[in-house]
């Protein structure tokens, strides 16, 4: 379970721990109903695609993954040991539901799915993602997406 | 997350989010947030299970239709009660010998690592079948030969090699510990005498019950005593889960 409370220690002490950044405001964009969406995932479970690079720091870099990739195209390399990797290794969609994504295009759920979709490392510094990050809605824009997924680990 | 949220919808990106620790969410106030009560690791819930991960999924991105923000909206869901006992059927798998608490003596660690390579080749071919029937695996580096070469190597004090885009040794024994720990995943998959266990009933078998674990554990313990600052993080964090250590 994933609820802090329930938790053993010394993992719970560890999450409760963790510094979290806040901010002075909250932005919030409108858009069209959900039907006509195009959608991008973006994870911090620290997969990329196989002949990538793997994640080796906490650079707050990020990896590009193409909506052409299916499961066997994508591997793990985030740096922590603490949650579990089962659930991947038996199917990706528990942590990057792109198969989903797809068949919610195909039943109108969805718009479309975008033509790129990311990943970060999630244990890196959420202050040294925010380049990445604010260079990625560029990029994001520039693929038509206007509703993005981010799903952690 | 919740942050990566915050700058993309700064920068006039709409986004939605998964939340797995509601109090992180809490404090940092993304837009919009479906805190699911599932376990790390697993954000859409359960695998091999589309219906479920397809309810998830809508969840968070019916957020995009509310009207104004921030939302932080809890999935009415938890994940249904898996099977028990699968963990009890494991134990038979593990090599009968009981390793020392510490290895000091020379004799204990080549005992540990003569055990870790008849593990690791009883499990290879199960491994290897459940790749050719998958078509693929989540090894992502160290085939399981290269992992417990490398991994043994290490312990020896010989020296390391590195495939050419692993820039350090720190890096390499985290992701040929992981590719170990893949490979045993796998290779229990694809046994037929096993139901496939629940995750907490694996890590149990893996880290109690297994030579590759105490392979771990003696590598962690090299890593804190190195002059490597590198080395020592590796070993402090990064191999052995805190809730194992």
């Amino acid at each position: 379970m994933a609820k802090l409370e329930e938790m053993q220690e010394p993992m719970r002490s560890h999450l409760a721990n963790l510094p979290c950044p806040t901010f002075g405001t909250s932005p919030w964009v409108s858009g069209p109903p959900l039907a006509q969406r195009r959608v991008a995932i973006i994870s911090t479970a620290g997969i990329h695609r196989r002949r990538d690079r793997p994640f080796e720091g906490m650079a707050g870099d990020y990896r590009v993954i193409p909506k052409e990739s299916t499961a066997k195209d994508l591997v793990m390399t985030h740096l922590s040991t603490n949650f579990d990797r089962t659930g991947f290794q038996q199917d990706w969609n528990v942590v990057f539901p792109l198969d989903r994504l797809r068949e919610l295009a195909s039943n109108g759920s969805i718009g479309s799915v975008a033509d790129y979709h990311y990943s970060f490392m999630g244990a890196a510094d959420p202050a040294e993602m925010e380049d990445a990050a604010r260079r990625l809605a560029g990029l994001l824009k520039g693929d038509r997406v206007d509703a993005v997924l981010l799903v952690p680990v | 997350m919740g942050a990566l949220a915050h700058y993309l919808e700064a920068e006039g990106v709409p986004t939605t989010q998964i939340s797995l620790i509601r109090e992180h969410t809490e404090t940092i106030k993304p837009p919009r947030a479906l805190w699911v009560p599932f376990e790390l690791g697993r954000p859409l819930g359960l695998p091999d299970e589309p219906a479920f991960q397809r309810r998830v999924l809508l969840a968070a991105l019916d957020l995009f239709d509310l009207p104004d923000g921030p939302v932080l909206v809890d999935f009415p869901e938890d994940i249904p009660e898996q099977a028990a006992g699968a963990g009890d059927s494991l134990d038979h798998m593990a090599c009968p010998v009981n390793f020392p608490s510490s290895f000091k003596e020379k004799s204990d660690i080549e005992r540990l690592l003569s055990a870790f390579r008849s593990e690791v080749a009883e499990l290879r071919s199960w491994y290897d079948l459940g790749l050719d029937k998958r078509g693929y695996s989540s090894v992502a580096y160290f085939k399981p030969d290269a992992a417990g070469k490398l991994l043994s190597d290490f312990i020896l004090g010989e020296p390391l090699e590195l495939p050419s885009d692993i820039s350090s040794p720190a890096a390499a024994l985290r992701f040929a510990a992981q590719d170990l720990k893949a490979f045993y995943f796998e290779s229990v998959m694809s046994r037929p005498d096993l139901t496939l266990p629940t995750d907490e009933a694996f890590n149990h078998w893996f880290w109690q019950k297994t030579a590759a674990s105490n392979v771990l554990r003696l590598i962690k313990e090299t890593c804190l005593a190195s002059d490597d600052e590198q080395l020592r993080m590796t070993g402090g964090m990064l191999l052995v889960p805190l809730d194992q250590a």
